[in-house]
């Protein structure tokens, strides 16, 4: 078995958001139900960047941030049946949770009031989690996941966070034959829904700022794009259509929401998934009253991870993306800043690069 | 209240013994829908009796001769000019029960003599998805008991009043072990808590909070315990408490501003229903960590003012939705009316003649009601 050094690309100045530096830093402590996995890919997530611009509040440096981290095994504790070295493995936004209350108990472990996130965390026993802009990682099995062979590990990167985000709340409320799903901004994880969504049957209405995208879109086979930018009354025509919509948008402030909600047929489901820095516009009780629903989601359990990579891998569902080698990761956040990715960056590990796609 | 009765059945003996057919003749003459109106917007609790012209009569229609009405915080918000500038004169008023004095050739479920109810809603276009799947109160034409308009121009005018006409499909029959006084406000308070209850899962195994105990609180409080659910009901007036146990609730809990007493109920709740009238101060965000994994915040309440910012992160760590829910369908009021009549449901009232109008706003403004004023008829 190949040993595993833990090294990765970290913010070490908070005011300088965008320069990485290469640190070693103490991993995971070594416990029976944990994989090791060496860092093939990492995936750059909005999340990312929020964290490190502070946009979600003050970070510790050094950070090593990255959650769509796609590896090969290298070691697993005595209680992991599922994997063995050399699997192709995947950890995405969480690394732990406490097992054993109900939310843990009732496969809703992205749910669990203590769990702990991959990056910008801290274990039990106080080491600082460190994400996966590096060469190695350490996680309890339940936050590891399998890749299908016919499945690229630069494919699947970016399943484990952005997928899976916008997966499970699809899933979950009823994507499907017959229903009709809005999904608003197409970026990293509104082209992931608009896939998906397409992939398990539903008529897709794709609804997207400008037209700069509308190209792409119309290749990604969203069966309908809503320009809002352009088009004030775009909600009129389409009043009590759609029975869920998932939304991707990064903005709070400004945004339509009562326009958006104007357009869930009764009872419908508006599912947040974007998670801006500042509070949503403000909304009186009235813009509820068509019996609609506002709500949110936070990443998916293992179940809908596994299940979702596997309808991946059978459907032949590619997102999006750009590789760049893992030390451009300043670069590529920047740019990702600015909104300027198609749709996904992945970074491709190159402190101690291994042989496995 | 007999002799109020009995005064109807006399007036309308003549309409009592007509056959079939002649029940779509043209209006009786001594029919007279007159109700006390606001007249003057500045002088939002002064009623003045006037005369009205009601609903076009058509073949599907009931026509009502009312006993009973009930107060509705609707009726507050609107002439108040709390939910914005509203048509004058005015008469309000959409908790109404009473006796069926004409039905149209075409009206299949009611009969003259039998006691029935009109709530909030007094229209919708029959023809939409909405109409066609048992939501017609979500038809994006509906029409208000009150302040509303038919398509022929006529305005809505509501329950302060002698008579009303509905469309059967907004006309409930009152169960016979269920008496008028108690269903009245059962038809818009009742069925706007009992809609949701329903449709979001109260039942047996459930945790159900109810946030506000007034009017559509204490209705919840009633029929989620008779549906079978836990109840945790919040009140922030310590006064409400020993009352609130008297209704059934499991749990009682006195809140305060900063939302402190939702931690121990980290993720417990299955549904919440949220009745409350103010937006300000309510934290919110602090009332949805109360909730178990994708459960459901609905408001019911509708505040004049908007509701307190939250952020998307809110949601994020349960799943959680807030939403709202406008009263109910035909179907779920017949429900929870018989609902009411098995089960001996009662809600909490208050009588006063419909000439005491003025005090029963007033009071209601001021949240001064154990739980509800009924107004009986004293114009017929």
């Amino acid at each position: 078995m190949s040993k595993a050094e833990f090294k990765g690309y970290a913010i070490t100045d908070a005011n300088l958001w965008s320069q990485f530096n290469v640190v070693e830093y103490q991993p995971k402590t070594f416990e029976d139900d944990d994989v090791e996995l060496r860092i093939a890919y990492c995936g750059v997530c909005g999340s990312d960047v929020h964290t490190i611009t502070e946009g979600w509040g003050k970070i510790p440096t050094p950070l090593v941030v990255g959650h769509e981290i796609v590896g090969q095994v290298t070691r697993v504790g005595a209680n992991v049946k599922e994997f063995k070295v050399g699997d192709r493995v995947g950890v995405g936004a969480q690394i732990g949770s406490c097992y054993k209350c109900r939310a843990c108990k009732e496969d809703q472990e992205n749910y669990c009031p203590t769990k702990i996130d991959t990056y910008n965390d801290k274990y039990p026993d106080g080491v600082f989690a460190q994400g996966g802009y590096s060469t190695a990682i350490r996680a309890n099995q339940l936050f590891v996941f399998p890749i299908p062979d016919n499945l690229r590990l630069k494919d699947a990167a970016s399943m484990l966070c952005a997928g899976l985000t916008v997966y499970s709340p699809l899933k979950r409320h009823g994507c499907g034959p017959g229903k009709k799903v809005g999904i608003i901004g197409i970026g990293g994880l509104g082209h992931y829904a608009l896939l998906f969504a397409k992939a398990m049957g539903a008529e897709v209405y794709a609804f997207t700022h400008s037209d700069r995208k509308v190209e792409d879109i119309k290749k990604m086979c969203a069966d309908h794009i809503i320009v809002t930018g352009s088009n004030p009354d775009f909600a009129k025509s389409l009043e009590m259509q759609l029975d869920l919509i998932v939304c991707a948008v990064d903005v709070g402030a400004g945004m339509p929401l009562a326009d958006y909600l104007s357009m869930l047929w009764v009872h419908g489901k508006f599912v947040m998934v974007g998670l801006p820095d500042e509070p949503l516009p403000s909304m009186k009780a009235f813009d509820f009253l068509c019996g609609a629903f506002l709500g949110g989601s936070h990443l998916g359990n293992k179940k809908e991870a596994v299940e979702m990579l596997q309808f991946a891998a059978a459907k032949n569902i590619r997102p999006w993306i750009e590789e760049l080698p893992m030390s451009k990761a300043s670069e590529a956040v920047q740019r990702v800043k600015k909104g300027d990715v198609r749709y996904r960056f992945v970074l491709k590990q190159d402190i101690s690069p291994i042989d496995v796609e | 209240m007999s002799s109020i009765i009995g005064g109807i059945k006399k007036r309308f003996s003549h309409a009592a013994t007509v056959s079939a057919s002649e029940q779509t003749a043209p209006v009786p003459a001594n029919v007279e829908f007159k109700g006390y109106a606001v007249t003057d917007a500045n002088n939002w609790s002064t009623f003045d009796v006037i005369h009205f012209q009601p609903k076009t009569w058509q073949d599907t229609d009931v026509e009502i001769a009312i006993t009973h009405c009930g107060v509705c915080g609707s009726d507050v918000h609107t002439i108040t000019s709390g939910w914005g500038s509203f048509p004058t004169p005015l008469v309000v008023g959409h908790e109404i029960v009473g006796k069926v004095t004409r039905v149209g050739a075409k009206v299949k479920g009611f009969k003259v003599g039998d006691r029935a109810g009109v709530g909030a809603q007094i229209g919708a276009c029959y023809s939409c998805r909405s109409c066609k799947s048992d939501n017609e109160q979500y038809c994006p034409q509906k029409i208000n008991t009150y302040a509303g308009k038919y398509p022929d121009g006529v305005k809505t005018q509501g329950g302060y009043s002698t008579a009303i006409r509905a469309h059967e499909q907004f006309v409930f029959p009152i169960p016979d072990k269920l008496e008028s006084r108690y269903a009245a406000s059962m038809l818009c308070a009742g069925l706007t808590v009992f809609s949701p209850l329903k449709r979001h899962g109260a039942g047996p195994g459930k945790k159900v909070g109810i946030l506000g105990i007034g009017g559509l609180g204490h209705y919840a409080v009633l029929f989620a315990k008779a549906m079978g659910a836990e109840v945790y009901a919040f009140t922030h007036s310590e006064s409400k408490v020993d009352n609130i146990k008297k209704m059934g609730a499991d749990h009682v809990i006195v809140t305060d501003e900063e939302g402190e007493f939702t931690k121990p109920l980290t993720q417990e709740l299955d549904l919440i229903i949220s009745t409350r009238d103010v937006s300000d101060n309510m934290p919110l965000n602090m009332y949805l960590k109360m909730l178990w994994v994708h459960g459901k915040f609905i408001s019911v309440g509708l505040p004049d003012k908007p509701l307190p910012q939250v952020m998307a992160f809110d949601f994020e760590a349960n799943g959680s939705f807030m939403g709202g829910s406008h009263i109910g369908n035909k179907k779920e009021a017949i429900e929870m009316l018989n609902l009411a009549a098995a089960k001996g449901i009662k809600p909490w009232i208050e009588e006063l003649p419909m000439k005491d109008a003025q005090q029963a706003v007033e009071r209601v403004k001021r949240n001064d009601v154990k739980y509800r004023f009924i107004l009986t008829q004293d114009l017929a």
